[in-house]
């Protein structure tokens, strides 16, 4: 296969429309004679529902209905539960509307639907809801506590799941060791703030029990799926279409939100089109969140800095539910031994429920969480031993020649935890190179004589990715010539109509913008899960690889019969089959579309079947594993607490690269999101779990002046698991930003002795910490 | 939120004492009170506008005093509700003679839920803090006022 397009910059297919305006979000579909909805949610934390009165609001101008909790019959039990596991014990979900109990701030009580948006809100304000107030688990450890205020009466304690996985004897190792360091690590919650926030539109057609849906998701076809066993439908009659989607990051790949019935539910009793868009005070509540764990680990090393065990011991705050179950606390575990040789691991977590809003992953997905635990005790690790923050981790690496590499974990995807390719130290040695770290020292004492406080930060992680179960995809050539694509996986802004088309693009010879791309609309392909955990490039894209295969085969038997020649002498290149040396004998791909679906006479039978389309499917046996190294240099204002980013390298190996330029940008928007959640982004719950930070007023997103302009580097190690040798890169950019800008803020502030154990900072953290160390000293 | 506080009001401790437990007085000088209407003695349903950030909003809710030990002594109770969530505040209240005038000392908590406790919680300190230091003024004009 020639590779003209894979691996190219080409423009991308999708921005004509986006950058004109002419994307279509959910919000932009209106349809004839729609009624709008608002959603009443919980004021408190945690109490009882003593009585619901919609009386007022159903009598309201404009109000065409009013649904609390009996309205919904059958359809107000707990939602579906997502990926369970033997070791969660209590797999709570939320019903679409609370009943008796809310547990969180923002938990749905009642959905009114309105001729306007904003007649809904105002009839929401006639609702009138009786609390009894409950006492509320806030915190994590308070909720870890064997006393604390239970968030499901049923359950003895908080705790819904104990797991631990092991790798050698950690007891031994640390007995053994000449050096240990032992510390609590915390990690705050955070919310991934997509542009666009959710929203779902419903159509009902009666007459043909057919169900339309609009949904901002990353997994309209479980979506689909799910809506039609819930409604008795058939699952053809249902369909979910996920159109331009401005951002996920994981916060939309649930199934199922509330509103995503509850749309539904009402267009079918109305009869009429219903449209719910969030707002972006509801989505700091009503959008699931993630990143709090309290990790208390420690690392046992000897004498030259080898590690001889790790353990982490940690809480994991799951919110008031727990229905996309521990996958993760499970990531986050199976992330923390990096790209290092650890030979003796334990971990050991405990989901804990609390009254705060739902968590589920979040672009990083416990990952973050491991790095940052692992770069730290690494960091602690080699202050103690007197050695290079470098030194440790290149003694610790493992090295090209030992994979595919078998960590001995059991991975999110209930698979092995086996490393399948990488080349950690050239990563490591590049990312020094191009940061500048030989001569760092110098560089920084200069800095510190002209009174600037400068630090370097240097850390690496293991990403996997392009994990199972499968992903499929439809390619077809229409008669007009033109390439049409379909498959499962939804599209969030990722480059999908590019980066696939690239792939069939060099299969069939033609160039990517003679392909047209349709992802999330069940209509068009039905089979697949979803867009996360950095699969759609590995697993979709491996798909379209083996669907283009077999158009080209068919190509090829098809011409030969046009062409008179056998189809091992058939090429494709130039939109066209010629026959090999003699360019003049040649069929254009729609000609043969159209060749290969005659109107009489016969056809022969090894084209088996019509025309010029193939569906195919790639399930791989275990994920991909992409790896990187993250290096910065900071300037910290020592008065005012303020960070500023001054360089940030980063050198990533995600396999083949399949476009360089989609690829920078994933890698850019990533460290944008985790310079948010190492310095900026912080959701604050006060002691009754009230959310206080609901605006961003108050949820500080890195703007453009705060991201700086990055340096990357790709090396690729091809991934031995599929043709393409692709591995994701979806989440790379934001997993070692927290580890690698607080060790950054550290070494600035060395001559202050400050030792950060928490992300993320801000400002005022950061300048109490340095306040607390001037006042020690 | 904890707030407290001292003010010295220019009149007898049975003065003050009769005022503060007068819906009218009540009714008058609680900021943004609209409706004060007796339940039972002591025990009032409430309707106040109280604008905290962006958010003003209306709740509805209970004024009560309990623990009444005249003429130095009380405890208020203010539970409210609305579109924009819900408060729920509790001040105790402590007088002592001082000489023509009396000595008030007090401690508020207050607990806000919901938008206004979101986009509000920032401002809850120096909203609380002006809001009854209006009170208070308006309780000072009352009693030089009064003959």
């Amino acid at each position: 296969m020639s590779t003209r397009y894979v691996g190219a910059p080409v423009p991308r297919n999708e921005d004509p429309s986006l950058l004109t305006g002419r994307g279509l979000f959910v919000d932009d579909v209106h349809l004839p004679a729609m009624a709008h909805a608002a959603v009443l949610r919980s004021p408190h934390a945690h109490a009882r529902i003593r009585r619901v009165d919609a009386g007022r609001a159903r009598t309201a101008p404009g109000v065409v209905a009013v649904l609390t909790h009996p309205d919904l019959g059958a359809l107000g039990g707990p939602l579906p539960r997502l990926i369970p596991h033997p070791a969660l014990l209590h797999h709570k979900t939320q019903s679409a509307l609370a009943g008796d109990t809310v547990r969180f701030v923002g938990e749905p009580v009642a959905f009114v639907v309105a001729e306007s948006r904003y007649l809904a809100e105002d009839a929401c304000d006639l609702i009138e809801v009786e609390y009894d107030p409950l006492p509320v688990a806030a915190s994590l450890e308070a909720a870890a506590a064997p006393d604390a205020p239970r968030v499901h009466a049923d359950m003895d304690s908080n705790v819904c799941a104990h797991y631990t996985q092991r790798v050698g004897n950690v007891e031994q190792a640390f007995a053994m060791a000449s050096h240990r360091v032992r510390e609590r690590f915390r990690i705050d919650r955070g919310a991934a703030c997509p542009l666009e926030t959710r929203g779902v539109v419903a159509a009902w057609d009666a007459r043909a029990r057919r169900l339309d849906v609009w949904d901002s998701t990353q997994a309209p076809i479980p979506i689909r799926n799910g809506l039609a066993a819930m409604f008795g439908l058939a699952e053809q009659n249902v369909r979910v279409v996920a159109p331009d989607v401005g951002g996920g990051f994981g916060s939309k790949v649930m199934m199922f939100y509330p509103e995503e019935i509850l749309v539904p539910l009402a267009a079918m009793r109305l009869g009429r089109p219903v449209k719910w868009i969030e707002d972006r005070r509801e989505h700091f509540v009503a959008t699931n969140q993630e990143r709090e764990q309290i990790h208390d680990a420690e690392i046992a090393l000897d004498a030259e800095g080898r590690i001889l065990g790790v353990r982490t011991v940690f809480l994991y705050d799951a919110g008031a539910y727990i229905p996309y179950g521990i996958i993760v606390p499970i990531v986050a575990s199976t992330t923390l031994p990096g790209p290092y040789r650890i030979p003796n691991y334990h971990c050991e977590f405990r989901a804990v429920f609390t009254n705060k809003t739902t968590v589920s992953p979040y672009r990083g997905a416990g990952r973050p969480h491991g790095v940052f635990v692992m770069e730290r005790l690494l960091d602690r690790a080699a202050r103690e031993l007197g050695l290079d923050r470098a030194d440790v981790r290149r003694r610790n690496f493992i090295q090209p020649d030992e994979f595919p590499y078998e960590v001995g974990l059991i991975y999110q995807d209930n698979a092995p935890l086996r490393y399948d390719s990488g080349n950690y130290p050239a990563c490591f040695e590049r990312a020094l190179d191009r940061i500048g770290y030989a001569g760092w020292p110098a560089a920084q004492a200069a800095a510190r004589a002209r009174g600037r406080w400068l630090g370097c930060g240097i850390a690496c992680y293991v990403e996997g990715t392009g994990i199972g179960p499968y992903e499929g995809a439809r390619v077809t050539v229409e008669p007009s010539g033109r390439v049409f694509i379909a498959t499962g996986v939804g599209t969030q802004g990722q480059g999908h109509m590019t980066s696939l088309a690239q792939i069939a693009a060099d299969v069939l010879g033609v160039p990517p913008q003679n392909i047209t791309v349709h992802t999330g609309d069940t209509a068009l392909f039905g089979w697949g899960t979803g867009t996360f955990a950095s699969r759609a490039a590995t697993v979709a894209g491996n798909a379209v690889a083996l669907a283009a295969q077999a158009v080209a085969a068919k190509a090829r038997l098809v011409a030969a019969s046009l062409l008179e020649a056998p189809p091992e002498e058939i090429e494709l290149g130039e939109g066209t089959a010629f026959v090999r040396g003699v360019p003049g004998r040649s069929v254009t791909l729609g000609e043969l579309a159209r060749a290969a679906n005659p109107l009489r006479f016969t056809m022969p039978k090894e084209w088996e079947g019509p025309g010029l389309e193939a569906a195919r499917y790639f399930a791989p046996s275990q994920g991909a594993f992409s790896n990187g190294v993250h290096a910065c240099i900071v300037a910290v204002d020592v008065e005012t607490g303020l960070l500023r980013v001054e360089r940030y390298v980063v050198v990533h190996d995600c396999g083949r690269v399949i476009n360089p330029v989609i690829l920078d940008g994933q890698i850019q928007g990533g460290v944008a999101q985790g310079l948010g959640g190492a310095f900026w982004e912080k959701l604050a719950y006060d002691d009754e779990a009230q959310p206080l930070s609901t605006t961003f007023m108050d949820y500080l997103l890195p703007t453009a002046v705060e991201v700086p302009p990055l340096e990357i580097e790709h090396v690729e190690t091809p991934s031995p698991l599929n043709s393409l040798g692709v591995k994701g890169a979806g989440e790379a950019g934001v997993i070692p930003v927290p580890a690698v800008i607080v060790q950054a803020v550290e070494d600035a502030l060395a001559p202050l002795g400050i030792h950060i154990t928490e992300a993320p900072l801000s400002p005022s953290r950061l300048r109490q910490l340095i306040v607390e160390a001037r006042r020690d000293r | 939120m904890k707030l407290e506080g001292t003010n010295t009001l220019p009149a007898p401790i049975e003065t003050v004492w009769k005022m503060l437990n007068d819906p009218e007085a009540l009714r008058r000088c609680t900021p943004g009170l609209h409706e004060l209407k007796e339940l039972e003695p002591d025990r009032y349903e409430a309707t106040l506008t109280i604008g905290i950030a962006a958010v003003r909003g209306s709740y509805k809710g209970t004024l009560s005093i309990t623990d009444k030990q005249a003429p130095s002594h009380y405890k208020l109770l203010l539970e409210g509700s609305g579109g924009s969530g819900f408060m729920k505040g509790e001040g105790i209240v402590d007088l002592e003679a001082q000489g023509e005038n009396t000595v008030l000392k007090w401690v508020g908590d207050m607990q806000i839920g919901g938008i206004i406790a979101g986009v509000g919680q920032r401002m809850l300190g120096g909203v609380g803090k002006m809001l009854i230091g209006q009170f208070f003024k308006c309780l000072e004009q009352q009693l030089t006022r009064s003959p």
